[in-house]
């Protein structure tokens, strides 16, 4: 399988953003074509998002009946946070989807065709699926920011209507790579679909202030499984504006870092693909 | 009944989970992880509340019950739902109806040799871990045979509401938006992702009367011995709702399979 390795990466014109847009976007239309011919799964998987949210919204308000506060933060700027940790899984939700087919492709061998294809293997792969259910989420996220933030009272200026922006893609970065990283091990883990379960089940606790961890814990939670990343850190650039932290103004770099590294390690995968695959 | 039959396919199921020790171990090691966040996320929460019990529960026993919620889970875990619907569309289902035994019993059965690995490997280490943590806050007697019984009565009730979602599942042709809402309202109104001891009055009435209840709930209250349930008057009215559901959900799940099983079509073969 050299001819994978040689199309990708020596032949392979540059292309440009613009030529990308137009690909992903004809993909896509194709994608939401054949989604639209299973309506049924389609509503029901669509109200499935929603209860997943809810679900979490009627944990969130129990455990705010039982206690005032978590580590000094109150209600509504968790909600705050809850919020912006919604929006911030947004992007890997509806662009990033494919990922969870990964291992199935691998497995089967369809995975080869992507290989055939002269533009980024990568690219490919994760246009080929846009999952609409992410919007439900996304409005979800955007409804509890809001109200989070009218109820703490943050004026609303361009300057930091700007760093809002900035930090929720940075945000979304983070959870874009750990979800990369872990469907990559399918590349050598036959059926390690477990990863990715269990650092999708890590994400739930993105919404949670991150001081609450200590030692070595919070090392691990901050730099290697990132989840402190997901929303603790750039939600402080506007929570905390006069008092940012440092690490808050690493996050937006580490966060291309991290997306950098996760697709190098997938892309790894993908060249090991190639020498064994036939 | 020959139980002969039964066993066999258990002892298949248990060597077919062999197969996946790497899994196994991750699964195993992710908990260690999730013991970790939980035992931080608590700790914080019962520090700000400023005392030490609220509603009945202590920092320990709420870490013990979630800990050994989320082993639980890992334990009772089927895929019915999503094995149907691989195997309605590469045609196996018909080799499985016509084995001579009846699908449901069928199913329970292959499933059971998986149970009793994922006991074995993934919740006993939780559970000594947990011992360990907490420095033996579980009270080692008599409620550990409760709560394995209790266990047992979760295992069948759960298996009977995966195998009702599957059978809805064959007249939706929806496999994953049927089974995130199952998945989403069982832990939450089981008490999976937050003890039922905090839900509101008005809630836990209501909850207290619904079958999920009796999957990760019950057993974990027995075992912590809660709601009057350290002497055996008080686990018996567990144990009486929980068959309760066991038999209308037989019922109601064996009428629905006979009814769906004559829509199933598949495709080429």
């Amino acid at each position: 399988m050299s001819e994978c390795t040689t199309i990708n990466e020596s032949k392979r014109p540059r292309r440009g953003l613009r030529f990308y847009a137009s690909i992903y976007r004809k993909i896509l239309v194709q994608d939401l074509k054949s989604k639209m011919s299973y309506r049924a799964d389609f509503v029901i998987s669509t109200i499935g998002m929603i209860m997943t949210n809810l679900s979490g919204f009627v944990t969130f308000l129990i455990l705010f009946k039982n206690f005032p506060s978590i580590n000094g933060w109150d209600y509504h700027h968790m909600l705050f946070l809850y919020g912006f940790s919604l929006i911030a899984l947004t992007p890997v939700q509806c662009f990033f989807d494919n990922n969870w087919n990964l291992r199935f492709q691998v497995q089967s061998g369809d995975f080869i065709k992507y290989c055939f294809r002269p533009i980024n293997v990568f690219f490919y792969f994760m246009s080929e699926v846009f999952d609409v259910k992410g919007l439900g989420q996304l409005a979800f996220g955007i409804g509890t920011l809001v109200y989070a933030w009218v109820n703490i009272g943050i004026p609303v200026t361009p300057w930091v209507i700007v760093k809002l922006v900035l930090f929720l893609l940075t945000a979304s970065l983070f959870m874009i790579a750990i979800m990369n990283a872990a469907a990559a091990t399918c590349f050598w883990i036959i059926g390690s679909g477990y990863v990715m379960v269990i650092m999708f089940r890590f994400k739930d606790f993105a919404k949670y202030p991150s001081n609450i961890f200590h030692g070595v814990f919070r090392i691990l939670f901050t730099f290697v499984i990132p989840i402190a990343f997901v929303a603790y850190y750039p939600s402080l650039a506007i929570l905390e504006s006069d008092n940012i932290p440092v690490l808050t103004w690493c996050a937006p770099a580490l966060g291309l870092l991290f997306f950098y590294l996760s697709y190098k390690f997938w892309m790894l995968g993908v060249k090991k693909y190639d020498f064994t695959g036939s | 009944m020959n139980m002969r039959r039964h066993l066999a396919l258990t002892r298949a199921g248990i060597m077919e989970s062999l197969q996946y020790r790497l899994s196994t171990a991750v699964t195993l090691f992710a908990n260690l992880i999730y013991l970790v966040l939980v035992y931080f996320l608590w700790k914080a929460i019962y520090d700000s509340a400023g005392t030490d019990v609220v509603n009945g529960m202590t920092f320990t026993d709420t870490m013990i019950y979630l800990i050994l919620a989320t082993a639980l889970f890992n334990f009772l875990e089927m895929f019915v739902v999503w094995d149907m619907s691989r195997s309605i569309q590469s045609g196996k289902i018909i080799l499985d109806l016509l084995k001579p035994m009846k699908f449901r019993e069928y199913t329970f059965w292959s499933y059971s040799g998986g149970h009793v690995i994922q006991f074995v490997l993934t919740f006993i280490p939780t559970f000594i871990v947990v011992m360990i943590v907490t420095h033996g806050a579980i009270n080692m007697g008599v409620n550990l045979l409760y709560f394995i019984v209790a266990t047992i009565f979760a295992l069948i009730v759960n298996f009977n509401m995966e195998m009702i979602v599957a059978t809805i599942c064959l007249y939706t042709e929806s496999t994953w938006g049927i089974n995130i809402v199952k998945e989403t309202v069982v832990l939450l109104l089981s008490g999976a992702s937050i003890p039922l001891a905090f839900f509101p009055e008005a809630m836990r009435k209501i909850v207290d009367y619904l079958p999920f209840r009796a999957v990760y709930d019950i057993p974990l209250t027995i075992l912590l011995q809660k709601d009057g349930t350290d002497t055996i008057k008080g686990v018996l009215p567990m144990y009486g709702l929980q068959l309760a559901w066991i038999v209308i959900l037989t019922i109601c799940g064996t009428l629905f399979w006979k009814h769906a099983v004559r829509k199933i079509t598949v495709n080429g073969g």
